[in-house]
């Protein structure tokens, strides 16, 4: 029985505390509880949400992707700088104006082709992840510099802005937007036998691949996949600033990676979930809110936050030993 | 028979790009020369945007700047009023700003500043029209003609309060320069920025950008 309810706790741990978290930041704000402010956090949560959820598939898979962040500055950077600039084909004597359809295209083929890159190198040169990923950290940062030469690329248009700043049906396009991956990768991760083998690569790689799946591509799929939602964040802030910031993104590798493991996802592959990584990201975004709200310091913030990833991985951590 | 259906569902699937790329084309093919002209009219250009600020709102804003025997006398009675009622604070900085005209009788001249005095009986420099290399975005922040937010980012906003300072430079102080002899009268409209009110106020240190000499 004690076990059982162990158990439980461990299994709802995530929205126990945010439970816990949002009744008492409502008794201790008044601003908090509102229709207003829980909009306000779903918008902000909305960046680092598409981010976690590509990491939470790249954790599942027993990975990591510390290139996230860079990847979301240069997908920004060349969906503006497409549509803001286009593309001269000097010996043709024409250039290419890009649509927003086709800036935000670009943005997201951007995104998807580091991630690809970052499976390919891991799985092809068997580098570990953590490597990798920070080699791909460096380059895309580096080329975003070069893309953009070091300066905003701003004045993209409402129509692009509309991505960020829009509001369909009373509620924000970032929100939308998130919530459409959410749904997209519960199914994928649920429903679809690639969703599954996530899981198999993750809980045991060598087990999974003397079963005869297909390791590599499933985690070039993953990485690729990962790319893909770090360009959909990238477009978003970048749509929602009207600017693409040559340093945009700075540290959002690791706020996703917290947001994946305060929703349960377990640091070793093959255990956790999409809801659970939303979970996560409400956390961290109901924690920075409600202590902005009480007046907390941002200093004090970034404290709290690391004491909340570590009691969420030191959670982890226990109930593994158990089972 | 497996084949023939990734055949089939090859064949949708370009068959549906195709359609969604006519309706929602990725990008529209201009000639070059097109697209430049294009380009330049849609490019900032500090140079011209002061050209047109100048004569259309500088100008013609004079008007709503505080008379400086006004404002020197309401500072000497209270530096706070003063501020609160004729400053303008931009931002969160501890800087404020005066928009201000008047005339005054020249008692001092350096290489970077000519001192006035604003009443006849007056012998003390009690405001100082800069003369020199001009810095700050005094004009550009003091007139509250200008908003940040109109513009795209920083950097072009930056850049007008250089063009500003330029223009001042070559097309201002040269006749303030040659017309500013001991104890000719000198018309003005400009602004000062006031950083430190202890050195900054007495004399006020005012960037003119309109000067009528004798």
């Amino acid at each position: 029985m004690l076990t059982n309810h162990r158990e439980l706790l461990v299994r709802f741990q995530s929205l126990i505390a945010l439970t816990l978290m949002v009744l008492a930041l409502s008794l201790l704000s008044d601003t908090f509880l509102t229709p207003e402010n829980g909009w306000n956090i779903l918008r902000q949560i909305s960046v680092n949400l598409c981010l976690s959820l590509g990491m939470t598939l790249i954790i599942l898979a027993g990975g990591i992707d510390l290139s996230v962040g860079a990847i979301l500055a240069l997908s920004g950077a060349v969906a503006a700088g497409l549509l803001k600039n286009g593309v001269a084909v000097t010996p043709l004597e024409v250039q290419l104006q890009f649509t927003v359809f086709g800036a935000i295209v670009a943005g997201l083929l951007t995104g998807a082709a580091a991630g690809c890159f970052n499976g390919w190198v891991i799985t092809q040169f068997r580098l570990p992840p953590f490597v990798a990923t920070l080699g791909m950290f460096s380059i895309a940062r580096g080329l975003t510099m070069l893309w953009t030469g070091g300066f905003p690329i701003t004045g993209l248009g409402s129509d692009f802005g509309f991505l960020g700043t829009g509001v369909f049906l009373g509620i924000p396009m970032p929100v939308w937007i998130s919530g459409a991956l959410v749904g997209a990768l519960v199914v994928l991760t649920r429903r679809t036998r690639f969703g599954r083998y996530i899981y198999a690569v993750g809980g045991n790689e060598r087990a999974a691949l003397l079963t005869g799946l297909p390791v590599n591509r499933i985690k070039l799929g993953v990485y690729t996949l990962g790319g893909l939602l770090a360009g959909a964040a990238g477009l978003i802030v970048t749509a929602r600033l009207d600017s693409a910031q040559p340093n945009a993104g700075l540290g959002y590798e690791l706020d996703s990676i917290a947001a994946v493991v305060i929703g349960g996802t377990s640091l070793s592959g093959g255990r956790g979930s999409v809801v659970g990584t939303v979970l996560g990201c409400l956390i961290i975004g109901v924690l920075n809110n409600g202590l902005f709200l009480l007046n907390v310091s941002p200093f004090w913030q970034q404290v709290v936050k690391g004491f909340v990833i570590l009691a969420a991985v030191a959670i982890d951590k226990m109930s593994s030993r158990e089972t | 028979m497996a084949g023939r259906r990734r055949w089939i569902t090859g064949t949708t699937a370009a068959a549906g790009t195709a359609v969604l790329l006519y309706f929602l084309p990725l990008f529209h093919v201009v000639p070059l020369e097109q697209a430049g002209q294009r380009a330049a009219a849609a490019a900032y250009d500090p140079v011209a945007f002061v050209e047109r600020f100048w004569t259309g709102q500088l100008i013609p804003g004079a008007a709503r700047a505080v008379d400086a025997a006004e404002l020197v006398a309401a500072v000497q009675q209270d530096r706070q009023l003063a501020r609160e009622t004729h400053g303008r604070r931009v931002g969160l900085g501890g800087a404020y700003y005066y928009f201000i005209a008047g005339s005054g009788r020249v008692v001092a001249v350096d290489r970077n500043s000519v001192g006035l005095a604003l009443c006849d009986d007056q012998q003390q420099v009690q405001v100082l029209l800069e003369a020199g290399p001009i810095f700050g975005n005094a004009v550009r922040d003091g007139t509250g003609l200008l908003d940040v937010n109109d513009f795209a980012n920083s950097q072009d906003f930056n850049a007008l309060a250089a063009e500003i300072n330029r223009r001042i430079e070559q097309q201002v102080l040269p006749a303030l320069r040659t017309g500013a002899v001991i104890g000719a009268t000198v018309r003005f409209v400009g602004c000062a920025e006031i950083l430190d009110e202890d050195t900054d106020l007495s004399p006020l240190r005012i960037v003119p950008f309109l000067v009528e000499t004798p």
